[in-house]
Order: structure tokens, then sequence, then C-alpha cells
């Protein structure tokens, strides 16, 4: 049965890896957002070349699983490159998880650039305002509540595929469960404090979202 | 109206989007200083078209146009060229297109900042004196979303003006409009062309062109069928395509 002793017992085991997590998901969403907004400005102005590289690259980012993208990368392009093959697994991991995911937020940060109505476009022209004039003032600032949602959602995919890092052998909190559950068999509550420690961060996150947009829409 | 001055002219200005689609043909137009230029004509006989070759929001495939001191060669045109021209006219749209996330005073006050480089209490000071102008100084702290289509319209108009441009181009100005919103927005450019404000209207109100325009051109097929006084286009008109067209209006 689910030994509420044991499962506090562990609970902060598990939970002293959480930096492992955070240090991935910071990193990550950093360089993730900017091959999203490079992606995403090559597909706004269709940059000839570029443009069709990034389909390709969006494409099979989004249609393997990360899994695969993660040994492919890790194993396989290491038998080619010492580059790769001097990596620690984490930066390994942070490595994947940024072009995978930079391929998903390229596409929410597309659509919120395409939001803003050519109208408003035309006025800024009209006016004699520059492209990049037009970029900074008008568009991106409305373009960030649009990608808002999108992204959130995005960020917290991430989170939840940095406990792939221990398929990489990375010290994580899935590799602290691991270990615990060879120790002890209690497979029932340490997993249940693994699934614990990653809802309440999603949860904060949440609300970080919530305030957020709330923000957002009392702006304009 | 007094002086003179030529202000815009237009020299062989012809737009075609394909070889078959010819939007414009060989338009030859001057237009002095304090004019009210109304422009009438069925829809797509490229009265808009004409209107937006004047910023380069449509790019003419051939001729050329001068406003104030700048003239720009359709065919030899360069980035820096289509920037000045712009410089001497603003817009106004069938769809407002007010900067949604810039409250009435920010939209008014943003080219003066951005491109004329002016100091923000400069802009500040004559955006404010604009809104007075169109009765919009109450809700100059209002977002686009908060105001009636009337009311963005008006900011519209105000946001036109702050540039000093030499000419004001109207796209359909009351088009998008509800009815009972229209005639704010006319009275408002009806003040302009009061106080001399040089203008160039595409619309669908004759009533309106009849009343406060100085010169109408009537276009079809691309062309300028007709172009005179509001009396020798509303009232005797000449040309049968355009008493055609006036006769299907007030039918309406």
């Amino acid at each position: 049965m689910f030994k509420v002793s044991y499962f506090l017992e562990v609970l902060p085991v598990i939970a002293s890896k959480v930096n492992v997590t955070f240090e991935l998901t910071i990193v990550a969403t950093f360089f993730a957002l900017l091959v999203g907004v490079v992606i995403a400005v090559i597909g706004y102005y269709k940059i000839p070349a570029l443009y069709q590289f990034t389909r390709v690259y969006v494409s099979i980012m989004r249609g393997t699983p990360i899994v695969a993208q993660l040994y492919f990368f890790y194993y396989g392009i290491a038998l080619y490159s010492a580059f790769v093959r001097d990596m620690t697994p984490l930066i390994a991991v942070a490595v994947v998880m940024s072009l995978n995911m930079g391929a998903f937020m390229s596409e929410s940060i597309r659509g919120a650039l395409l939001s803003v109505d050519e109208g408003q476009k035309e006025a800024a022209y009209s006016l004699g305002m520059t492209n990049i004039q037009l970029i900074w003032r008008i568009i991106i600032p409305q373009a960030i509540r649009v990608a808002l949602p999108p992204l959130f959602n995005d960020i917290i995919n991430l989170i939840k595929q940095t406990s792939l890092a221990f398929m990489l052998g990375v010290p994580d909190l899935m590799g602290a469960a691991k270990i615990e559950g060879a120790r002890t068999f209690r497979y029932f509550e340490i997993y249940a404090a693994v699934m614990l420690i990653y809802w309440i961060i999603i949860f904060i996150l949440g609300l970080v979202h919530k305030f957020l947009e709330k923000k957002c829409a009392t702006m304009y | 109206m007094g002086t003179e001055t030529q202000l815009v002219k237009i020299e062989h200005l012809y737009k075609e989007f394909d070889a078959d689609t010819k939007v414009l043909a060989d338009i030859n137009l001057t237009i002095n200083k304090n004019e009210v230029i109304a422009i009438l004509g069925p829809s797509g006989t490229g009265k808009s078209t004409l209107l937006r070759c004047l910023n380069y929001l449509t790019v003419p495939t051939k001729g050329a146009i001068t406003i104030g001191d700048v003239t720009v060669d359709a065919e030899h045109h360069t980035k820096r060229d289509v920037l000045e021209l712009r410089k001497h006219t603003s817009m106004v749209f069938q769809g407002y297109n007010l900067f949604k996330n810039k409250t009435a005073l920010e939209n008014v006050m943003e080219a003066m900042t951005v491109v004329q480089k002016k100091s923000k209490d400069e802009a500040r000071k004559t955006a404010l004196e604009l809104l007075d102008k169109v009765g919009m100084s109450e809700r100059r702290d209002f977002y686009p979303s908060k105001l009636s289509g009337g009311q963005q319209q008006r900011v519209g108009i105000a946001r036109a003006l702050a540039v000093n441009p030499n000419v004001v181009l109207f796209d359909e100005p009351t088009s998008a409009l509800d009815p009972e919103l229209v005639g704010e927005v006319l009275n408002t450019i009806k003040s302009l062309a009061e106080d001399g404000t040089t203008m160039i209207l595409v619309t669908h109100e004759i009533g309106f062109a009849r009343e406060v325009a100085t010169r109408i051109l009537f276009m079809d097929g691309g062309r300028i069928a007709a172009d005179g006084t509001p009396e020798e286009i509303i009232d005797h008109p000449e040309n049968p395509r355009l008493k055609q067209f006036l006769n299907f209006v007030n039918r309406k």
C-alpha cells in the first residue's frame, strides 16, 4: 500500500535534483526562442533558399520523436563528430531540446506575426515608417500577446521533455527516482513524487502565464 | 481658391497587375495647392489604385509622380525615393488601420516622433491640438478597440494630419462605417476642406463630393473620363458613361 511516511521521505530526495530540470528548461527555452524567432522571421519574409531549408527542418523536427533525435544526435552524430563526442550529456540534451522546441516555437511565433493585419502595415508605410520601425514598434508588441498562449504550451512540453535527459544518463528527477527505486522497489510512492513535482512546477508556470495574459489583455 | 501652386503632378502613369489586367492606363493629372479633389466612378475602375500609387502602397508599372519637390519614376525608383515620397503625403484608410497597441494620442504622435524625430513634448502638443480639431480630445487615452468606427476614423484623420503632409489621401473613408456614423466623419473632412487642406478623396458619397470638392474626376476603365468642377460633373454631365453612372447612383 501507499506509505505516506516513505512518500514524504523520498519527496525531498527526488526534489533535490530539480535544479537539473530548471537548468535544462531555462537554457533550452532561451535558445529555442532564439531559433524560433529566426525561423519565424525567415518564414514571415519568405527569404529564398533559407525559407525552403527551414520548412524541411521544421518538418523533420516535428515529424520525428524527440527520443530518436536525442539518440541520433548523441550516439549517431557522435560517431563522426568529435565536437559532439566531447559534449557532456546535459549539454547534448540542451542542444537537441533547443533545436526541437525551436521548430515548434517558430510556428507559434510565425502565426503571431501574421496575426497583425496588413492594414496597420500599410498605415505605417503611408506615414513614412521603415520596415524596421514597423516590426519593432507595431508588429512585435502585438505579436507577443498572440504568441503568449502557444509559447507557454511549448514551454510546458519542454519541461516535461526534460525527463528524457535521463535517457542519456543525466541525473535529473527521473534519474533520482530510478536510483531510489533500485534501492527500495517502492515505485508507487517514488513516481507519485516525481509526478507531483512536475505538476507543481507546471502549475506555477500556469499562474505566471495567467498573470502575463491578464496584464497584456488590460493593456489594449 | 487663390494661389495656383502646383503640388502634385502625375505623368503617363500605368499600372498593370499582369499583361491582361490594365488597371490604370496613361493617367496624367496636375493638382494645385488647396484643391479638394473627389474621385468618383464605378467599382474596379482604378480609383483606389490611383490613390495608392501616389504613396507607392501600390507600385505603378510606368510613369512619374511628383509631390512637392520629390519626383519618383516607377521604372527607376529606390527605397529612399519611396520613403521621401511618403513623407509628403498621408493616407486615411477605409478600415481606419489605427495601430492597435497604441492609444488615440500615441497613434497621432507616432509618425511625428519616429519618422520626423520631433521631441515627445512637441509631438504631444501637436497631437492634442489635432485631436481637439477632430473632436476626439476627450478620448485621447483610449485604445482603438474601445472606440467606435467613426471615432477611430477621426483619430485616423488626426494621425494623417500630424505629419503636416502636402496632400492627404482619403481612400473611401466612410465606406466601412455604419450609416449613423458617416456624418461625423464627413463633417470632419469638410472642416479640413474649409481650412484649405489639399485632399484627394476616393468616395461613393456623391452628395458630399458635390458639396465639398473643388474639382471632381470621373474614372472609367482605368482612365480619367471626365475632369471638372462639381457643377460640370454632377449637374451637367456630358460623358455618356458618367451620365449612366450618376443615374445608377441616384436610383439607389
